[in-house]
């Protein structure tokens, strides 16, 4: 019994993603022809015929492989459509890195989409099976708006401070989607538009949540000895780990919603196999789930960018800033770029091949090696974890 | 209720309707040894004169437990049955509708009297120490009251809660019981489709029997609320919040496979590692094992606060909505929706205690489960 990982097995020889944005002109068939057109293009010479299998992601907007082989009339290829909560992008990407890595297929392409503002809801929705209703109905900002109190109740942090962090962390996103076309908000918004916003649940007010959008995101991965068939500058999957939680913490006593454990475990993992024994200053990027504002500040401590208890401080030093020691979220994450759920994980994965290969323009965060996505679904409590680490160095 | 209390299958458990529910299920209850629930929600349309005059409420009846002595005895019950067309509500109809109260007024009232003279006559009682009249007519109320000697105790409580439709009856017998010696009799009257009388001998010393705190002090602990909240709790009233899904029914299957847990709060102990799984499945939440647990009633622990917030996005009749994460004493944790809240709101480590509530009515399924309020209010 082992989980030995893909280690430098597995390699991104080309990715696309959508623009993510109120796409109202666009339906979800739209959105991922785009993103299979555009990861196409970014390998000049493959055709999709080439292309032996393909994973699609979406939380809600199909049913079935048939949600990408029948947008682009695609015949006699398997289709595999998968569903984890907001980490739905992300899985698509570990199960085509596993059909790869086995060898029952040359090359592979995940796809997510999400198609979220044909809904004239506010916030993310889901359809659940039928039950006996005795669930609490805990909207997404409900559920992560628990974290707040806590992690400023156990770590002594006064109020003043905690809204202090929560908004640089919102305002260091918008900084950074404001660099990237891709972004949905493209614009900086100052802190007291942040700390002032209408109050959405507990602490956090409308700019503490990420936006939501549609938008959609495609990899086309092969085995890392065939990369440089496809590409001069591939991205190798450093190390990888999921981990889907018992859902204890809201299920019985103890768990203090100061950290999300799922991710703790899947870092560990993900680091152990990648050889990252210092992330601060092992990582040069990181990609995080910033679904809301302190969810960003437990996971730099999660992912062990800063100590336990310390992670606010360097929220505030300036440390994840773009320019910072690692920077979080360059593209403008979850919170700027929007969260389409099913496309996010493979977006993530986007900038971090974008980054690695000196293509992030403006935005660039000098000399990156190595980068992490980092994607979670559910709630504090009860979530599912996915991490990667992605770096450009050959395999041995 | 029966589900609620965990009651055994053998148990009978029945529903009675209508504004002389109460008195109907407690002339039931001296055949058969019942225990009764009357409660009542008063529906009156706003700017009748019954909003002001009616008012809710619960009451529970029940025999002695074996070996304790009763709270009281019924000496006698009389009825006056009347066929009379003074207040009514179609299904379906959201208000009642009444007739002129002055004609009606009459009619009841001489059916109060006949049936205070049929019970007083068959215990052989002449004049009653207590005398407590339960009547949704006003003025036929105020003349039984004035007309079989009242004190004016049962009026007083009245005017604290209001006419409580098919709880009234019960309410004023449980506060009569409140104040009345071992030994002293209580006329109580109930004048809805004619009347019902029953004499009662209180067999404790004032209060004895009562459970809960003292119906008065119930009675005159009120929080004022603005009238437009009240609007909305009733759905007379409906505002517009953040556009979200209605929520969803509970399906009849799941419900009836998991009535334990619905109805009862009962959790799962493992009988490995001892922690309380919620909702009770398989598997420990603790240590994983499978098909190892005995069931734990959570429904009369209190619970702390552990964590809460304070939901803007999910429209509510009641706004807003807090739900709270609750460690329960003695092991459980539950994700619950709070309410009853204080004007101050709650706080981590606040003592909540589980009440069995509506969370949301769709598609004519009205879902209850549990939700938790203030240890204190």
């Amino acid at each position: 019994m082992a989980s030995n990982g893909l280690s430098d097995r597995v390699a991104i020889v080309g990715m696309g993603c959508t623009p993510f944005r109120d796409h109202w002109d666009k339906s979800a068939d739209d959105l991922i022809v785009d993103a299979v057109q555009e990861c196409m293009a970014s390998v000049p010479g493959l055709e999709r015929d080439q292309v032996d299998a393909y994973w699609v992601g979406t939380q809600g907007s199909g049913m079935s492989g048939m949600t990408l082989s029948r947008p682009l009339r695609m015949t006699g290829k398997p289709v595999t459509r998968v569903e984890n909560f907001c980490a739905t992008g992300s899985e698509a990407f570990r199960n085509a890195c596993f059909a790869v890595a086995s060898g029952a297929y040359d090359v592979v392409m995940a796809t997510g989409v999400e198609k979220l503002k044909d809904s004239s809801f506010s916030g993310l929705t889901a359809t659940w099976p039928p039950s006996d209703g005795t669930e609490v109905e805990w909207t997404a900002p409900g559920a992560f708006s628990l974290l707040a109190p806590a992690y400023a109740d156990r770590y002594e942090v006064g109020d003043a401070q905690l809204r202090e962090t929560l908004t640089h962390i919102a305002w260091k996103n918008h900084r950074n989607g404001a660099l990237n076309e891709r972004a949905q908000f493209r614009k900086e918004i100052a802190r007291e538009a942040i700390s002032g916003s209408m109050k959405i649940a507990g602490p956090l007010g409308v700019m503490d949540c990420s936006g939501v959008a549609d938008g959609a995101a495609a990899a086309l991965i092969v085995r890392a000895e065939d990369a440089h068939r496809y590409t001069d500058r591939p991205i190798y999957l450093k190390g990888m780990a999921f981990v889907s939680g018992s859902g204890a913490g809201i299920a019985a006593e103890g768990y203090d919603f100061t950290t999300f454990p799922e991710v703790v475990a899947a870092a560990q993992e993900a680091y152990a196999q990648a050889g990252v024994t210092d992330p601060r200053s092992e990582i040069a990027l990181a990609e995080v789930h910033d679904c809301f504002t302190p969810t960003e500040l437990v996971l730099m401590e999660d992912l062990g960018f800063s100590e336990r208890g310390a992670g606010w401080r360097d929220v505030l030093g300036g440390v994840f800033d773009r320019d910072g020691e690692v920077a979080i979220n360059p593209d403008g994450g979850l919170k700027s770029f929007g969260h389409p759920v099913g496309a996010t994980g493979l977006r993530m994965l986007f900038e971090c091949f974008t980054q690695l290969r000196g293509e992030a323009g403006d935005r660039q965060v000098e000399g990156a090696r190595l980068a992490v996505a980092q994607n979670l679904g559910g709630q504090p409590g009860a979530c599912v974890a996915f991490m990667a680490v992605v770096g450009t160095e050959e395999p041995a | 209720m029966h589900a609620v209390l965990e009651l055994p299958a053998t148990v009978a458990a029945a529903d009675l309707v209508g504004l002389r529910a109460g008195a109907g299920a407690l002339a039931l209850a001296l055949r058969s040894g019942a225990a009764i629930v009357a409660a009542d929600l008063r529906t009156p349309a706003p700017g009748a004169p019954d909003e002001l005059a009616h008012g809710d409420a619960a009451v529970a009846l029940a025999p002695p437990r074996d070996g304790q002595p009763p709270a009281a005895t019924v000496l006698a019950h009389a009825a006056a049955t009347e066929e009379l067309l003074d207040r009514w509500r179609a299904p379906g109809e959201a208000h009642p509708t009444v007739w002129d109260e002055r004609f009606t007024a009459g009619v009841l009232g001489a059916a109060l009297a006949s049936a205070a003279r049929g019970a007083l006559a068959a215990a052989g009682v002449e004049r009653p120490d207590h005398v407590v009249v339960a009547c949704a007519n006003g003025r036929a109320a105020s003349a039984a009251r004035r007309a079989l000697g009242s004190d004016g105790a049962d009026g007083e409580l009245e005017r604290l809660t209001g006419h409580t439709g098919a709880a009234h009856l019960p309410l004023l017998i449980a506060d009569a019981l409140d104040r009345a010696a071992a030994g002293e009799t209580i006329l109580a009257l109930s004048g809805a489709d004619g009347a019902d009388a029953f004499l009662l001998r209180a067999e404790g010393a004032p209060g004895a029997g009562n459970r809960a705190a003292p119906v008065r002090a119930q009675a005159g602990a009120l929080a004022w609320i603005a009238y437009d909240r009240f609007l909305r709790w009733r759905g007379l009233l409906e505002i517009s919040g953040a556009k979200r899904p209605d929520p969803a029914p509970p399906a009849a299957p799941p419900s009836l496979r998991t009535r334990d847990w619905k109805f009862g709060l009962v959790a799962a102990r493992c009988t490995a590692c001892g922690t309380v799984t919620t909702p009770p499945g398989r598997a420990c939440a603790s240590c994983g094992a499978v098909d190892a647990s005995e069931p734990v009633s959570l429904r009369d622990k209190p619970a702390r606060v552990v964590s809460y917030t304070v939901d803007h996005l999910t429209p509510t009749p009641a706004p807003p909505l807090v739900v709270a994460i609750v460690d329960v004493e003695g092991g459980g944790r539950r994700s619950v929706q709070v309410t009853d809240l204080p004007a101050a709101g709650i706080a981590v480590g606040d003592l909540l205690r589980p009440t069995f509530r509506r969370l949301s009515s769709s598609d004519g399924i009205h879902n209850y489960f549990w939700k938790a309020r203030p240890e204190a209010a």
